[in-house]
């Protein structure tokens, strides 16, 4: 079936149902997921599937329907749907399709049509493989938790009546393990994983096995640390929550509603010169890449921190044109259940120049974050507060596991007090930074 | 088999609705429906109604490759939501999914299909792809199906997919002026009324045939204030598998005073301090805690693969002697309440922990198999694209003996926990974080300032043992929804009024 053809034909029926505006997105694809665990297949799942969502409006009013169910007399009934429901919503002048102008979607190669050519037996081997190295690693190595092989097909279209109709297909290969170290109240967990767009470039079997099994057993035998003021270094990897908290908080509709805490700081340092981040979806090959986000539009990079300097806020197509704001920030979308939002698709923080060995090894008591639990940043407040755990740092050097401890402070200290950042990067999801230190936390431990 | 979901018409959903609710006696509902009504309360596409010889048929091709078991999944669900922000109804939204999915169990393992396309054929080919996991050469003959009745622990007399949305606009409108008027200072105020109405069809191999249809309904106030550079918010919410007979302006009107208060009394809120402190857990709105800290830990999955905490634990002390918990899928009208599981098991009433004692495990089919344990109503999915896993329904710390006023005198120093809010644990260790929308110091036995910032952080076998005082006031809350391996579930939970002895808070301040 010609997907973007259905699309197009919704958009066109919604118009003649009385709508005055329309976009449809349609998802279609296949998904095949593989555990093993001590060696044995445990769960194998397969399925084809594909949904649409339609946003109508009539008269400034906004109405939304979705369904998985594509029979003629559903899809008639769907379309309709959106279209009464938006009767029931309030009117606002800002309410309507985005006014980006048309373009070419550029191929990112986002789509290996080799992973469906991907034999069971070989996911079969690797999942098992991967599992085999994870537990050989270290005989302080008890368990298995399971690893898994997963791949994923998908096409996205969208299609609305300014003329937008974009279609594009993704590929996803994916494996992961994870191994339990220890025994009795002495037990730590270590997980990596490997995620790609093309199956060649899957990190290999022995790396992710390799990680898992040093994450789990360097762990081992953590303690709590007295509740002190002290140096803290973040780890590439455990660098996720922490720019989350900001990001939410650069929402450019909080920022209007004047619920988030920075909102008195555009074209204002928010954070040490060190630090530019920016939102780059359009590197090829890359996991998190996109040709065009959530509303249709042809995606492009940009700065949302420039040398410590705040540059943007994030809106989508109707939140900016309520603030009176013309920017290019790009929108995200879960699937077709719901609307796009104003987010970001992937993140990199720019690398700085100091081996994060030197980093560490310049440090005489302090510690160092591998791993975060929890929410992290309030809000309204910028309150910081996250569970943590991860090496304490003696005479540059690292002298013991910590686990249970907090962290604590207000995000823009933080951000002004990353006094080093390293070179480190590893761009492997949709938030990638490199390691940083700031220069002074508050870490809740024992008393 | 008998239909436990019987379509009421729309003359008579109007009776109910005049003799139950505020909202409906004065509103008159049909002028402002401005599009035609739905046939029934709730529109099921017919399609999913397969009839007793097609599920039979499915069953017998998924075994067909030698699997032990074989099971048959059918869902057609409809969601609606209609939201309210900045002094403007934003807008409704409503969404169907419908789908099929087809389970195989042999010995350990699991083959999992499922097709959105409800024609025989593909439906034969996704139960021969489910199959598959087995590869055996003998098969099995499966039994033939045999209705059953389920119980009911819904509260629902009128399914909310039957009302307009102009209707729950009302509760939205009453909840906005409401918010807006309780103090100057609010300056946002976020409502919404979300439901899901969802009929399933369970037909399996060793003969369940069962059918069931879930509601579920809330309704969700946000509110933010702002005085100064002070910024805060709270919020509060009433849901359940509650049918809208549940819902009137008065509980708008309660629901989002209470939003206010807390986004109010958290507006002077200092930073918390950090390191160890004794804690008072307020009735009803820290159960979050029990699920997320001990009741995951206590799921059969983990425990049949010695990855949970409590793995060894069956008959041993694992709480202090004045701790008991139960997962209970039978408290009427909570939204974790299930006549019966994703697997056609009935709801029922586990005691995981009996005076510190563990006592038992939640169980799906496939650990329940594989342990040799009785079923305990705990398979649950997200949805036809997922397969069962042992999850909670509604799980509370059950009631104690001491004095409420008493547990909050016994702390010199340490917090008043009035609720819980966010929190995540690693199962293999039992360690947990949570976030604290609304809490405050104790000093000296009483409750004086507001804080901010408070994490908890522990391990949940350490605060089992350091709950040193409960109280006799049980209350079971409005609820969330759960994450567990990427599927989402509603659950609900609850606790009395309690003390910990010591946890670690983690704060901006020391």
């Amino acid at each position: 079936m010609n997907y973007k053809l259905l699309a197009e034909n919704i958009v066109k029926k919604a118009l003649k149902l009385g709508a005055d505006e329309a976009e449809a997105y349609l998802q279609n694809g296949r998904k095949f997921r593989l555990r093993v665990r001590n060696g044995d297949v445990e769960t194998v799942k397969q399925a084809t599937s594909k949904g649409m969502g339609l946003t109508v409006f009539k008269e400034k009013k906004l109405g939304f329907s979705y369904t998985s169910d594509f029979s003629d007399e559903s899809i008639e009934e769907f379309i309709k749907k959106a279209v009464q429901l938006s009767l029931v919503a309030d009117p606002k002048p800002w309410n309507g399709l985005p006014d980006y102008k048309k373009g070419e979607i550029k191929d990112l190669g986002l789509y290996d049509p080799s992973v469906a050519e991907i034999p069971n037996e070989k996911k079969i081997k690797i999942a098992k493989e991967v599992e085999r190295i994870a537990l050989a690693y270290d005989k302080r190595i008890t368990k298995s938790a399971g690893s898994s092989f997963e791949d994923d097909e998908v096409e996205r279209v969208i299609a609305n009546s300014k003329g937008i109709s974009h279609t594009s297909k993704y590929s996803e290969a994916y494996f992961s393990v994870s191994v339990i170290a220890g025994s009795g109240s002495d037990m730590q967990s270590g997980r990596w994983s490997s995620h790609k767009s093309h199956f060649k470039d899957l990190n290999t079997i022995e790396s992710v096995a390799k990680k898992a099994g040093e994450r789990a057993v360097s762990k081992l035998g953590a303690k709590l640390v007295q509740t002190q003021a002290a140096p803290v270094v973040f780890d590439r990897y455990a660098t996720g929550s922490f720019w989350y908290g900001i990001l939410r908080a650069l929402n450019g509709d909080s920022v209007y509603k004047k619920t988030t805490f920075l909102t008195e700081y555009l074209n204002k340092p928010i954070a040490s010169d060190l630090i530019t981040v920016i939102d780059d979806p359009t590197i090829p090959r890359h996991i998190s890449s996109r040709p065009f986000d959530g509303e249709g539009k042809i995606t492009s990079k940009n700065v949302l921190i420039d040398k410590g300097i705040l540059k943007m806020f994030i809106y989508d197509s109707i939140t900016a044109r309520k603030a009176g704001v013309s920017v290019n920030t790009l929108t995200n979308r879960r699937n077709y259940r719901s609307r796009a939002y104003a987010g970001y698709l992937n993140i990199v923080v720019q690398n700085g120049d100091v081996d994060r060995k030197k980093i560490i090894s310049g440090i005489k008591d302090g510690f160092y974050v591998t791993g975060l639990r929890g929410i992290g940043t309030d809000r309204p407040t910028g309150t910081y507060s996250c569970g943590s755990s991860g090496f304490w740092i003696k005479d540059g050097e690292i002298a013991f596991p910590v686990d249970g401890v907090t962290l604590g402070g207000n995000i823009l200290e933080m951000l002004k007090n990353i006094e080093v950042v390293a070179n480190d990067i590893d761009i492997r999801g949709s938030l990638n930074s490199p390691s940083f230190k700031i220069s002074e936390m508050t870490i809740g431990g024992k008393k | 088999m008998k239909k436990y979901f019987k379509p009421i018409t729309r003359r008579k959903f109007l009776k109910a609705g005049m003799a139950g609710g505020a909202v409906m006696a004065t509103l008159p509902v049909w002028r402002l429906f401005s599009f035609s009504a739905p046939p029934s309360d709730f529109y099921v596409n017919p399609a999913v109604n397969l009839s007793k010889e097609t599920l039979e048929k499915l069953i017998k091709v998924a075994l067909q490759h030698g699997g032990e078991f074989a099971e048959v999944y059918v869902e057609y669900s409809v969601a609606n939501e209609i939201v309210l922000d900045e002094n403007k109804i934003y807008g409704a939204g409503r969404g169907v999914d419908m789908g099929v999915g087809i389970r195989v169990l042999h010995s350990e393992k699991t083959g999992y299909a499922y097709s959105d396309d409800l024609s025989f054929e593909k439906l034969k080919q996704t139960a021969d792809v489910a199959g598959l996991i087995a590869a055996e050469k003998e098969t099995r003959e499966p039994v033939g199906l045999k209705s059953s009745e389920v119980p009911s622990y819904y509260l629902v007399k009128v399914s909310p997919d039957s009302i307009v949305p102009q209707d729950k606009a009302k509760l939205l409108w009453k909840a906005n002026s409401i918010g807006r008027e309780y103090d100057k200072r609010v300056n946002q105020v976020n409502v919404s009324f979300y439901d899901t109405n969802k009929k399933i069809i369970i037909a399996n191999s060793e003969g369940t045939w069962v059918e069931d249809v879930q509601t579920l309904s809330r309704l969700f106030v946000r509110i933010n204030a702002i005085e100064g550079s002070k910024r805060s918010f709270g919020y509060a919410y009433k849901g359940g598998t509650l049918g809208y007979e549940n819902y009137d302006l008065k509980l708008a009107e309660d629901v989002t005073k209470e939003a206010a208060r807390i986004s109010i009394a958290m507006l002077p809120a200092e930073d918390a301090p950090a390191g160890e402190y004794p804690i008072v857990m307020a009735k009803g709105h820290c159960g979050t805690f029990f699920h997320e800290a001990i009741g995951h830990s206590l799921e059969s999955d983990g425990i049949r693969k010695k990855t949970s905490c409590f793995w060894e634990k069956k008959g041993k002390q694992i709480a202090s002697h004045i701790s008991s918990l139960a997962d209970d899928g039978t408290v009427l009208g909570a939204r974790g309440a299930i006549n019966v599981d994703d697997e056609g098991t009935p709801g029922q009433k586990n005691v995981l922990i009996d005076k510190g004692i563990c006592t038992n495990f939640l169980y799906d089919r496939l650990n329940a198999r594989l342990m040799k344990a009785e079923l305990t109503g705990n398979g649950r999915r997200q949805s036809y694209q997922h397969y069962p896993l042992p999850r909670m329904t509604n799980t509370y710390l059950m009631a104690g003996k001491d004095d409420p006023e008493d547990i909050v005198k016994s702390v010199k120093k340490g917090m008043y926990i009035a609720r819980i809010g966010g929190g995540n644990v690693t199962s293999v260790t039992g360690r947990f974080v949570f976030s604290v929308p609304e809490g405050y110091l104790i000093e000296d036995g009483k409750i004086t300032k507001p804080l901010k910032g408070i994490q908890l952080m522990g391990s949940g076998p350490e605060v089992l043992k350091n709950i040193v005082m409960v109280g006799p006031d049980l209350e079971i809350s409005g609820g969330g929804t759960c994450g567990k391996s990427g599927q989402r579930k509603p659950v609900s939970d609850g606790n009395p009024t309690l003390k910990v002895s010591k946890i670690t808070i983690g704060g901006a301040k020391i």
